[in-house]
Protein backbone atom coordinates (compact mmCIF):
# COMPACT_ATOMS: atom_id res chain seq x y z
CA UNK A 1 0.00 0.00 0.00
CA UNK A 2 1.01 3.35 -0.95
CA UNK A 3 1.90 5.67 2.10
CA UNK A 4 1.38 8.61 0.96
CA UNK A 5 -1.46 9.13 -2.24
CA UNK A 6 -2.64 12.79 -3.78
CA UNK A 7 -5.76 11.98 -6.25
CA UNK A 8 -7.48 14.88 -8.68
CA UNK A 9 -6.36 17.19 -6.79
CA UNK A 10 -6.72 21.11 -7.18
CA UNK A 11 -5.61 24.02 -5.66
CA UNK A 12 -5.45 27.68 -5.57
CA UNK A 13 -5.72 31.16 -4.14
CA UNK A 14 -8.63 32.90 -4.38
CA UNK A 15 -9.81 33.70 -8.24
CA UNK A 16 -5.72 31.78 -9.19
CA UNK A 17 -5.71 28.58 -10.15
CA UNK A 18 -2.63 26.87 -9.78
CA UNK A 19 -2.48 23.00 -9.33
CA UNK A 20 -5.12 21.10 -11.74
CA UNK A 21 -5.74 17.56 -11.12
CA UNK A 22 -2.94 16.44 -9.80
CA UNK A 23 -2.35 12.91 -8.68
CA UNK A 24 0.83 11.25 -7.34
CA UNK A 25 1.55 8.27 -5.04
CA UNK A 26 4.82 8.25 -2.36
CA UNK A 27 5.62 4.56 -1.55
CA UNK A 28 6.56 3.30 1.84
CA UNK A 29 10.30 3.95 2.32
CA UNK A 30 10.00 5.57 -0.97
CA UNK A 31 12.12 8.61 -2.45
CA UNK A 32 10.16 10.44 -4.83
CA UNK A 33 10.76 13.75 -6.32
CA UNK A 34 8.28 16.52 -8.01
CA UNK A 35 10.23 18.58 -10.72
CA UNK A 36 9.34 21.53 -12.25
CA UNK A 37 10.18 24.97 -13.56
CA UNK A 38 9.60 27.91 -11.13
CA UNK A 39 5.75 28.46 -11.00
CA UNK A 40 4.88 25.48 -11.62
CA UNK A 41 2.78 24.64 -8.23
CA UNK A 42 5.34 22.57 -6.64
CA UNK A 43 5.48 24.66 -3.47
CA UNK A 44 1.18 25.11 -3.48
CA UNK A 45 1.04 21.64 -4.10
CA UNK A 46 3.42 20.80 -1.59
CA UNK A 47 1.49 23.11 1.00
CA UNK A 48 -2.01 20.93 0.20
CA UNK A 49 -0.42 18.43 0.76
CA UNK A 50 1.17 19.01 4.07
CA UNK A 51 -2.57 21.33 5.17
CA UNK A 52 -1.48 24.76 5.04
CA UNK A 53 -3.36 24.80 1.78
CA UNK A 54 -7.21 23.02 1.22
CA UNK A 55 -7.13 21.16 -1.58
CA UNK A 56 -10.39 22.51 -4.06
CA UNK A 57 -11.28 18.88 -5.28
CA UNK A 58 -9.80 15.81 -5.09
CA UNK A 59 -8.07 13.63 -2.34
CA UNK A 60 -4.90 13.41 -0.22
CA UNK A 61 -4.75 9.84 1.68
CA UNK A 62 -2.02 9.05 3.63
CA UNK A 63 -1.27 5.48 5.39
CA UNK A 64 -4.83 4.46 4.13
CA UNK A 65 -6.91 7.28 5.85
CA UNK A 66 -8.44 10.24 4.03
CA UNK A 67 -6.56 13.32 5.29
CA UNK A 68 -7.70 16.16 2.92
CA UNK A 69 -9.33 18.15 5.11
CA UNK A 70 -7.01 17.81 8.14
CA UNK A 71 -4.93 21.47 9.57
CA UNK A 72 -1.22 21.48 9.16
CA UNK A 73 -0.49 20.60 12.72
CA UNK A 74 -2.96 17.77 13.18
CA UNK A 75 -1.20 16.33 9.83
CA UNK A 76 2.23 17.12 11.42
CA UNK A 77 0.97 14.80 14.55
CA UNK A 78 0.01 11.75 12.15
CA UNK A 79 3.61 12.25 10.59
CA UNK A 80 3.59 14.28 7.33
CA UNK A 81 5.66 17.06 8.20
CA UNK A 82 7.10 19.85 5.70
CA UNK A 83 10.21 21.23 5.42
CA UNK A 84 9.30 24.91 3.77
CA UNK A 85 11.33 26.70 0.80
CA UNK A 86 13.50 29.12 2.32
CA UNK A 87 14.26 27.21 5.50
CA UNK A 88 11.73 29.10 7.63
CA UNK A 89 13.64 28.61 10.88
CA UNK A 90 12.80 30.57 13.41
CA UNK A 91 15.13 33.21 13.94
CA UNK A 92 15.01 34.83 17.08
CA UNK A 93 14.97 31.57 18.64
CA UNK A 94 17.74 29.72 19.29
CA UNK A 95 19.12 26.08 17.49
CA UNK A 96 18.20 24.18 20.34
CA UNK A 97 14.91 25.70 20.77
CA UNK A 98 14.46 25.23 16.87
CA UNK A 99 14.74 21.40 17.15
CA UNK A 100 12.64 21.47 20.15
CA UNK A 101 10.04 23.30 18.29
CA UNK A 102 10.31 20.32 15.61
CA UNK A 103 9.45 17.58 18.13
CA UNK A 104 5.93 19.32 20.11
CA UNK A 105 3.53 17.18 18.54
CA UNK A 106 5.19 14.20 19.88
CA UNK A 107 3.69 12.14 22.61
CA UNK A 108 6.98 10.33 23.49
CA UNK A 109 8.69 13.59 25.76
CA UNK A 110 11.38 11.18 26.95
CA UNK A 111 12.55 9.92 23.70
CA UNK A 112 13.05 13.96 22.30
CA UNK A 113 16.17 14.38 24.55
CA UNK A 114 17.84 11.32 23.22
CA UNK A 115 16.78 12.50 19.06
CA UNK A 116 18.05 15.96 19.88
CA UNK A 117 21.77 14.28 20.75
CA UNK A 118 21.32 12.27 17.55
CA UNK A 119 20.63 14.93 15.43
CA UNK A 120 23.81 17.01 16.77
CA UNK A 121 25.62 13.79 16.25
CA UNK A 122 24.38 13.73 12.67
CA UNK A 123 24.22 17.66 12.03
CA UNK A 124 27.80 18.55 13.71
CA UNK A 125 27.75 21.94 13.19
CA UNK A 126 24.27 22.35 14.70
CA UNK A 127 25.74 21.03 17.78
CA UNK A 128 28.93 24.13 18.01
CA UNK A 129 25.93 26.48 17.18
CA UNK A 130 23.00 24.85 19.95
CA UNK A 131 23.01 28.15 21.74
CA UNK A 132 22.99 30.64 18.41
CA UNK A 133 20.21 32.63 17.38
CA UNK A 134 18.92 30.49 14.23
CA UNK A 135 19.09 32.95 12.69
CA UNK A 136 22.85 33.83 12.50
CA UNK A 137 23.23 30.73 10.87
CA UNK A 138 24.61 30.91 7.31
CA UNK A 139 21.82 30.04 4.61
CA UNK A 140 23.23 26.10 4.28
CA UNK A 141 23.59 25.96 7.85
CA UNK A 142 19.90 26.85 8.48
CA UNK A 143 18.79 24.04 5.65
CA UNK A 144 20.41 21.60 7.73
CA UNK A 145 18.61 23.29 10.95
CA UNK A 146 14.96 22.75 8.76
CA UNK A 147 15.53 19.49 7.84
CA UNK A 148 16.62 18.31 11.71
CA UNK A 149 13.94 20.47 13.12
CA UNK A 150 11.61 18.70 10.77
CA UNK A 151 12.91 15.32 11.54
CA UNK A 152 12.71 15.94 15.17
CA UNK A 153 8.83 15.18 14.33
CA UNK A 154 10.22 11.51 13.64
CA UNK A 155 8.00 12.31 10.63
CA UNK A 156 6.94 9.08 8.62
CA UNK A 157 7.22 11.14 5.26
CA UNK A 158 9.55 14.44 5.32
CA UNK A 159 8.04 16.62 2.47
CA UNK A 160 11.36 18.51 1.18
CA UNK A 161 10.56 22.10 -0.52
CA UNK A 162 13.32 23.08 -2.76
CA UNK A 163 16.37 22.50 0.10
CA UNK A 164 18.98 23.72 -2.30
CA UNK A 165 17.95 26.54 -3.05
CA UNK A 166 21.22 29.12 -2.60
CA UNK A 167 23.58 25.93 -1.31
CA UNK A 168 27.04 25.70 -3.04
CA UNK A 169 27.30 22.57 -5.42
CA UNK A 170 29.69 21.61 -2.32
CA UNK A 171 26.87 21.74 0.56
CA UNK A 172 24.06 19.99 -2.38
CA UNK A 173 26.40 16.93 -2.58
CA UNK A 174 26.12 16.68 1.01
CA UNK A 175 22.31 17.26 0.62
CA UNK A 176 22.04 14.30 -1.17
CA UNK A 177 23.79 12.01 1.35
CA UNK A 178 21.17 13.47 3.92
CA UNK A 179 18.14 12.95 2.09
CA UNK A 180 19.43 9.35 1.21
CA UNK A 181 20.02 8.69 5.23
CA UNK A 182 16.66 10.68 6.09
CA UNK A 183 14.93 6.92 5.00
CA UNK A 184 18.20 4.81 5.88
CA UNK A 185 18.59 6.19 9.11
CA UNK A 186 15.78 7.72 10.05
CA UNK A 187 13.22 5.62 8.12
CA UNK A 188 11.05 8.50 6.64
CA UNK A 189 9.92 8.25 2.92
CA UNK A 190 11.21 11.79 0.70
CA UNK A 191 8.58 13.44 -1.29
CA UNK A 192 11.69 15.69 -2.90
CA UNK A 193 10.42 18.84 -4.64
CA UNK A 194 13.32 20.39 -6.88
CA UNK A 195 14.01 22.57 -9.83
CA UNK A 196 17.86 20.99 -9.82
CA UNK A 197 17.26 17.98 -11.50
CA UNK A 198 20.69 16.65 -10.60
CA UNK A 199 19.79 16.20 -6.86
CA UNK A 200 16.71 15.00 -7.48
CA UNK A 201 17.39 12.42 -10.07
CA UNK A 202 20.46 11.17 -8.18
CA UNK A 203 18.45 10.03 -5.04
CA UNK A 204 14.46 9.48 -6.30
CA UNK A 205 13.48 6.47 -7.65
CA UNK A 206 10.06 8.06 -8.85
CA UNK A 207 9.78 11.48 -10.17
CA UNK A 208 7.14 13.71 -11.72
CA UNK A 209 7.20 16.51 -14.16
CA UNK A 210 5.53 19.22 -13.25
CA UNK A 211 4.11 22.12 -15.49
CA UNK A 212 1.94 25.08 -15.08
CA UNK A 213 0.35 22.95 -12.44
CA UNK A 214 -0.54 19.81 -13.71
CA UNK A 215 1.72 16.59 -13.93
CA UNK A 216 2.91 16.60 -17.29
CA UNK A 217 5.05 13.43 -16.81
CA UNK A 218 6.00 10.47 -14.49
CA UNK A 219 7.71 7.19 -13.80
CA UNK A 220 10.67 5.53 -12.63
CA UNK A 221 13.80 7.99 -12.92
CA UNK A 222 15.07 6.64 -15.96
CA UNK A 223 12.47 6.85 -17.58
CA UNK A 224 11.47 10.20 -16.42
CA UNK A 225 15.02 11.19 -17.48
CA UNK A 226 14.41 10.06 -21.06
CA UNK A 227 10.88 11.47 -21.25
CA UNK A 228 10.65 13.65 -24.45
CA UNK A 229 8.73 16.06 -22.36
CA UNK A 230 11.41 15.88 -20.09
CA UNK A 231 14.13 16.74 -22.61
CA UNK A 232 12.60 19.37 -23.81
CA UNK A 233 10.79 21.34 -21.33
CA UNK A 234 13.23 21.20 -18.40
CA UNK A 235 16.32 18.92 -19.63
CA UNK A 236 17.32 20.99 -22.74
CA UNK A 237 17.82 24.09 -21.17
CA UNK A 238 20.14 22.41 -18.35
CA UNK A 239 22.09 20.39 -20.75
CA UNK A 240 23.14 23.39 -22.86
CA UNK A 241 24.63 25.23 -19.56
CA UNK A 242 25.63 22.04 -18.01
CA UNK A 243 26.75 19.48 -20.58
CA UNK A 244 25.38 16.13 -20.20
CA UNK A 245 23.32 15.58 -17.05
CA UNK B 1 10.57 63.08 50.17
CA UNK B 2 7.43 61.52 51.47
CA UNK B 3 5.50 63.03 49.14
CA UNK B 4 7.41 61.88 46.27
CA UNK B 5 7.53 58.05 47.51
CA UNK B 6 3.76 58.48 48.10
CA UNK B 7 3.16 59.66 44.09
CA UNK B 8 5.38 56.87 43.14
CA UNK B 9 3.42 54.09 44.16
CA UNK B 10 0.30 55.86 43.58
CA UNK B 11 1.62 56.14 39.69
CA UNK B 12 2.86 52.30 40.15
CA UNK B 13 -0.53 51.36 41.17
CA UNK B 14 -2.37 53.27 38.32
CA UNK B 15 0.56 51.42 35.79
CA UNK B 16 -0.34 48.51 37.24
CA UNK B 17 -3.73 48.61 35.23
CA UNK B 18 -2.24 50.03 32.09
CA UNK B 19 0.12 47.15 32.39
CA UNK B 20 -2.64 44.39 32.65
CA UNK B 21 -4.42 45.61 29.96
CA UNK B 22 -1.78 46.17 27.79
CA UNK B 23 -0.12 42.93 28.40
CA UNK B 24 -3.68 41.44 26.39
CA UNK B 25 -3.64 43.61 23.76
CA UNK B 26 -0.16 43.39 22.79
CA UNK B 27 -0.78 39.24 22.93
CA UNK B 28 -3.66 39.00 20.86
CA UNK B 29 -2.38 41.14 18.44
CA UNK B 30 1.18 39.59 18.50
CA UNK B 31 -0.30 36.42 17.58
CA UNK B 32 -3.63 37.02 16.03
CA UNK B 33 -2.80 40.64 14.20
CA UNK B 34 -6.06 41.42 15.53
CA UNK B 35 -6.16 44.61 17.52
CA UNK B 36 -9.70 44.49 19.78
CA UNK B 37 -10.68 47.69 20.72
CA UNK B 38 -13.13 46.04 22.71
CA UNK B 39 -10.48 45.07 25.12
CA UNK B 40 -11.27 48.32 27.02
CA UNK B 41 -14.67 47.27 27.69
CA UNK B 42 -13.70 44.08 28.67
CA UNK B 43 -11.58 45.64 31.53
CA UNK B 44 -14.89 47.54 32.43
CA UNK B 45 -17.14 44.50 32.81
CA UNK B 46 -14.59 43.55 35.04
CA UNK B 47 -15.08 46.15 37.06
CA UNK B 48 -18.77 46.49 36.91
CA UNK B 49 -18.92 42.35 37.66
CA UNK B 50 -16.55 43.26 40.91
CA UNK B 51 -18.96 45.88 42.20
CA UNK B 52 -22.30 43.76 41.40
CA UNK B 53 -20.21 41.26 43.42
CA UNK B 54 -18.69 43.03 46.60
CA UNK B 55 -22.23 44.78 46.88
CA UNK B 56 -23.83 41.76 47.10
CA UNK B 57 -21.34 41.00 49.88
CA UNK B 58 -18.66 39.11 48.68
CA UNK B 59 -14.77 39.74 49.55
CA UNK B 60 -13.53 42.09 47.07
CA UNK B 61 -10.40 39.10 46.49
CA UNK B 62 -13.34 36.59 45.60
CA UNK B 63 -14.86 38.65 43.32
CA UNK B 64 -11.37 39.96 41.86
CA UNK B 65 -10.74 36.44 40.86
CA UNK B 66 -15.19 36.13 39.65
CA UNK B 67 -14.18 38.31 37.66
CA UNK B 68 -11.18 37.67 35.67
CA UNK B 69 -12.55 34.15 35.55
CA UNK B 70 -15.81 35.87 33.86
CA UNK B 71 -14.31 38.12 31.45
CA UNK B 72 -11.61 35.47 30.45
CA UNK B 73 -14.85 33.56 29.39
CA UNK B 74 -16.58 36.44 27.88
CA UNK B 75 -12.93 36.53 25.76
CA UNK B 76 -13.65 32.95 24.77
CA UNK B 77 -16.37 33.89 23.57
CA UNK B 78 -15.97 36.71 22.05
CA UNK B 79 -13.05 34.69 19.91
CA UNK B 80 -14.96 31.69 18.94
CA UNK B 81 -17.98 33.62 17.61
CA UNK B 82 -16.52 36.38 16.23
CA UNK B 83 -12.67 36.73 16.08
CA UNK B 84 -12.05 33.35 14.66
CA UNK B 85 -13.68 34.29 11.20
CA UNK B 86 -11.76 37.62 10.91
CA UNK B 87 -8.36 35.98 11.53
CA UNK B 88 -6.86 36.32 7.65
CA UNK B 89 -8.66 39.89 7.72
CA UNK B 90 -7.49 41.63 10.77
CA UNK B 91 -9.03 45.07 9.56
CA UNK B 92 -12.40 43.06 9.67
CA UNK B 93 -11.34 42.39 13.32
CA UNK B 94 -10.53 45.72 14.37
CA UNK B 95 -13.90 47.37 12.84
CA UNK B 96 -15.82 44.66 14.58
CA UNK B 97 -14.28 45.33 17.90
CA UNK B 98 -15.28 48.76 18.02
CA UNK B 99 -19.07 47.73 17.29
CA UNK B 100 -18.99 44.91 20.36
CA UNK B 101 -17.20 47.92 22.56
CA UNK B 102 -19.88 49.77 22.04
CA UNK B 103 -22.07 47.03 22.32
CA UNK B 104 -20.69 45.88 25.97
CA UNK B 105 -21.09 49.43 27.12
CA UNK B 106 -24.81 49.78 26.21
CA UNK B 107 -25.57 46.40 27.67
CA UNK B 108 -23.92 47.47 30.54
CA UNK B 109 -25.85 50.74 30.76
CA UNK B 110 -29.38 49.20 30.31
CA UNK B 111 -28.18 45.91 33.22
CA UNK B 112 -27.15 48.40 36.07
CA UNK B 113 -27.03 52.64 34.76
CA UNK B 114 -24.80 54.79 33.16
CA UNK B 115 -23.60 56.54 36.91
CA UNK B 116 -20.63 56.09 38.15
CA UNK B 117 -19.78 52.99 40.42
CA UNK B 118 -17.46 52.49 43.12
CA UNK B 119 -16.56 50.22 45.92
CA UNK B 120 -14.76 51.44 49.28
CA UNK B 121 -11.15 50.47 49.65
CA UNK B 122 -11.39 46.47 50.04
CA UNK B 123 -8.50 46.82 52.76
CA UNK B 124 -9.02 50.02 54.03
CA UNK B 125 -5.01 50.13 55.68
CA UNK B 126 -2.50 52.59 55.84
CA UNK B 127 0.74 51.42 55.64
CA UNK B 128 3.50 52.90 57.20
CA UNK B 129 6.85 51.86 55.30
CA UNK B 130 10.45 53.51 55.95
CA UNK B 131 8.75 56.69 57.66
CA UNK B 132 6.23 57.14 54.21
CA UNK B 133 2.74 56.50 54.60
CA UNK B 134 1.23 54.25 51.80
CA UNK B 135 -2.34 53.14 51.37
CA UNK B 136 -2.39 49.41 51.17
CA UNK B 137 -4.17 49.00 48.65
CA UNK B 138 -2.61 50.51 46.23
CA UNK B 139 0.72 48.27 47.27
CA UNK B 140 -1.32 45.17 47.09
CA UNK B 141 -1.96 46.47 43.47
CA UNK B 142 1.19 46.59 42.47
CA UNK B 143 2.08 43.58 44.04
CA UNK B 144 -0.82 41.52 42.31
CA UNK B 145 0.26 43.00 38.87
CA UNK B 146 4.30 42.01 39.71
CA UNK B 147 3.62 38.46 40.48
CA UNK B 148 1.11 38.54 37.12
CA UNK B 149 3.71 39.84 35.58
CA UNK B 150 6.83 37.46 36.54
CA UNK B 151 4.39 34.64 35.61
CA UNK B 152 3.45 35.66 31.93
CA UNK B 153 7.15 36.31 31.33
CA UNK B 154 8.04 33.12 32.80
CA UNK B 155 5.73 31.19 30.87
CA UNK B 156 6.37 32.95 27.47
CA UNK B 157 10.44 32.60 27.60
CA UNK B 158 10.85 29.30 30.25
CA UNK B 159 7.41 26.63 29.32
CA UNK B 160 7.18 24.56 26.60
CA UNK B 161 3.72 26.60 25.75
CA UNK B 162 5.68 30.32 25.39
CA UNK B 163 8.18 28.93 23.21
CA UNK B 164 5.27 27.34 20.77
CA UNK B 165 3.56 31.05 21.40
CA UNK B 166 6.76 32.98 20.28
CA UNK B 167 7.23 30.53 17.24
CA UNK B 168 3.81 31.40 16.06
CA UNK B 169 4.15 34.71 16.75
CA UNK B 170 7.41 34.59 14.72
CA UNK B 171 6.36 32.57 11.90
CA UNK B 172 2.69 31.00 12.08
CA UNK B 173 2.53 28.72 9.10
CA UNK B 174 5.71 26.92 9.88
CA UNK B 175 4.62 27.05 13.40
CA UNK B 176 1.47 24.51 12.03
CA UNK B 177 3.94 22.65 9.81
CA UNK B 178 5.69 21.86 13.40
CA UNK B 179 2.66 20.36 14.96
CA UNK B 180 1.56 23.58 17.11
CA UNK B 181 -2.36 24.01 16.98
CA UNK B 182 -1.76 27.63 16.05
CA UNK B 183 -5.74 28.17 16.15
CA UNK B 184 -5.56 27.04 19.98
CA UNK B 185 -3.10 29.42 20.92
CA UNK B 186 -5.30 32.34 19.54
CA UNK B 187 -8.26 31.10 21.39
CA UNK B 188 -5.60 30.11 24.37
CA UNK B 189 -4.13 34.11 24.26
CA UNK B 190 -7.49 35.55 24.00
CA UNK B 191 -8.94 33.72 26.99
CA UNK B 192 -5.51 35.04 29.04
CA UNK B 193 -5.27 38.63 27.60
CA UNK B 194 -9.23 38.77 28.40
CA UNK B 195 -8.55 37.78 32.09
CA UNK B 196 -6.26 40.09 33.08
CA UNK B 197 -8.44 42.59 31.96
CA UNK B 198 -10.69 41.26 34.40
CA UNK B 199 -8.76 41.13 37.06
CA UNK B 200 -7.53 44.51 35.67
CA UNK B 201 -11.02 45.84 36.34
CA UNK B 202 -11.38 44.52 39.54
CA UNK B 203 -8.03 46.71 40.53
CA UNK B 204 -8.93 49.49 39.18
CA UNK B 205 -12.67 49.76 40.58
CA UNK B 206 -10.47 48.95 43.97
CA UNK B 207 -8.86 52.34 43.24
CA UNK B 208 -11.29 54.50 41.54
CA UNK B 209 -14.65 54.92 40.26
CA UNK B 210 -15.69 53.56 36.59
CA UNK B 211 -18.34 54.34 34.36
CA UNK B 212 -19.65 52.22 31.72
CA UNK B 213 -17.34 54.91 29.50
CA UNK B 214 -14.37 53.86 31.31
CA UNK B 215 -13.70 51.20 28.98
CA UNK B 216 -12.95 53.64 25.84
CA UNK B 217 -10.84 56.22 28.18
CA UNK B 218 -8.51 53.36 29.53
CA UNK B 219 -8.26 51.33 25.65
CA UNK B 220 -5.91 54.50 24.62
CA UNK B 221 -3.96 53.97 27.37
CA UNK B 222 -3.83 49.70 26.73
CA UNK B 223 -2.50 50.99 23.37
CA UNK B 224 -0.22 53.49 23.97
CA UNK B 225 0.88 51.53 26.79
CA UNK B 226 1.33 48.19 23.68
CA UNK B 227 2.99 50.93 21.04
CA UNK B 228 5.24 52.20 23.53
CA UNK B 229 6.99 49.33 24.44
CA UNK B 230 6.81 47.82 20.93
CA UNK B 231 3.31 45.86 19.81
CA UNK B 232 3.42 42.52 20.22
CA UNK B 233 6.20 42.42 23.01
CA UNK B 234 4.83 41.55 26.30
CA UNK B 235 8.61 43.22 28.03
CA UNK B 236 7.04 46.08 26.11
CA UNK B 237 4.06 46.85 27.77
CA UNK B 238 5.62 46.13 31.17
CA UNK B 239 8.08 48.92 30.35
CA UNK B 240 5.29 51.13 28.55
CA UNK B 241 3.31 50.59 31.43
CA UNK B 242 5.79 51.97 33.76
CA UNK B 243 7.04 54.97 31.47
CA UNK B 244 3.06 55.88 31.32
CA UNK B 245 2.51 55.58 34.75
CA UNK B 246 5.47 57.52 36.28
CA UNK B 247 4.76 60.63 33.92
CA UNK B 248 1.05 60.35 34.91
CA UNK B 249 1.79 59.88 38.50
CA UNK B 250 4.63 62.23 38.78
CA UNK B 251 2.61 65.09 36.63
CA UNK B 252 -0.20 64.87 38.67
CA UNK B 253 1.59 65.74 41.37
CA UNK B 254 4.33 68.21 40.37
CA UNK B 255 2.65 69.64 36.91
CA UNK B 256 -1.13 70.67 36.19
CA UNK B 257 -2.95 67.22 37.56
CA UNK B 258 -5.95 68.67 34.65
CA UNK B 259 -3.64 67.68 32.13
CA UNK B 260 -2.37 64.34 33.34
CA UNK B 261 -3.83 62.69 30.04
CA UNK B 262 -2.24 65.14 27.90
CA UNK B 263 1.31 64.16 29.11
CA UNK B 264 0.99 60.96 28.76
CA UNK B 265 -0.18 60.63 25.25
CA UNK B 266 2.33 63.77 24.69
CA UNK B 267 5.41 61.10 25.85
CA UNK B 268 3.67 58.48 23.68
CA UNK B 269 3.36 60.38 20.83
CA UNK B 270 7.26 61.35 20.95
CA UNK B 271 8.56 58.03 21.81
CA UNK B 272 6.71 56.61 18.58
CA UNK B 273 8.02 59.67 16.66
CA UNK B 274 11.56 58.79 17.49
CA UNK B 275 11.41 55.02 17.75
CA UNK B 276 8.68 53.80 15.65
CA UNK B 277 9.61 50.46 16.63
CA UNK B 278 8.78 50.98 20.16
CA UNK B 279 11.27 51.29 23.14
CA UNK B 280 11.77 47.45 23.01
CA UNK B 281 10.77 46.92 19.92
CA UNK B 282 7.76 44.63 18.61
CA UNK B 283 6.94 42.11 16.25
CA UNK B 284 4.70 43.77 13.16
CA UNK B 285 1.98 41.07 13.78
CA UNK B 286 1.70 37.84 11.74
CA UNK B 287 2.26 38.35 8.16
CA UNK B 288 -0.66 38.81 5.81
CA UNK B 289 -1.06 35.58 4.12
N1 LIG C 1 -0.09 33.08 -1.69
C1 LIG C 1 -0.33 33.12 -3.03
N2 LIG C 1 -1.37 33.86 -3.48
C2 LIG C 1 -1.63 33.90 -4.82
N3 LIG C 1 -0.93 33.26 -5.76
C3 LIG C 1 0.13 32.52 -5.36
C4 LIG C 1 0.47 32.41 -3.97
N4 LIG C 1 1.55 31.61 -3.87
C5 LIG C 1 1.86 31.24 -5.13
N5 LIG C 1 1.00 31.79 -6.02
C6 LIG C 1 1.02 31.57 -7.48
O1 LIG C 1 0.85 30.20 -7.72
C7 LIG C 1 1.67 29.79 -8.80
C8 LIG C 1 2.50 28.61 -8.37
O2 LIG C 1 3.41 29.00 -7.35
P1 LIG C 1 4.27 27.95 -6.54
O3 LIG C 1 3.38 26.89 -6.05
O4 LIG C 1 5.05 28.71 -5.55
O5 LIG C 1 5.21 27.38 -7.69
P2 LIG C 1 6.65 26.70 -7.57
O6 LIG C 1 6.86 26.27 -6.17
O7 LIG C 1 6.57 25.58 -8.53
O8 LIG C 1 7.64 27.72 -8.00
C9 LIG C 1 2.51 30.99 -9.21
O9 LIG C 1 1.94 31.55 -10.37
C10 LIG C 1 2.37 31.92 -8.06
O10 LIG C 1 2.39 33.25 -8.50
MG1 LIG D 1 8.35 26.75 -4.86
Amino acid sequence: MNLLAVEHVDTGYGPVAVNRDVSLTVGQNGIVTILGPNGAGKTTLLRSIAGLVKPRRGTVTFDGRDVTALHADEKATLGVVMVPEGRHVFADMSVRENLLLGAYCRKDRDAVEADLALMENYFTILAKKRGAKAGTLSGGQQQMLAIARGLMARPRILLLDEPSLGLSPLLVSELQGIIIDVREKFRAAVLLVEQNAGLALSVAEQGYLMNSGRIVASGGIEELQQSSVMQELYLGKRAQAKGAL
Amino acid sequence: MDIFVQQLVNSLSVASVTILIGIGITLIFGLAGIVNFAHGEFLMVGGMATWFMVGAGMNFFVALVFAGLLVGALGFAAERCLFRFTLNRPMNGFIMSIGLSVILQHAVIRVFNEFQKSITDPVGLVWTIGGVDVTAMRAIVVAITAVIVAITYFGISRSRYGMALRASVSDRDTAELMGIPVRRYVTGVFIYGSLLAGIGGALMISLFPITPFTGSVIIIRGFAVSLIGGLGNVGGAVVGGLVLGLVDGLSAGYGYPEWTDAYSLVVMILILVLRPQGLLGGTLGPKAS
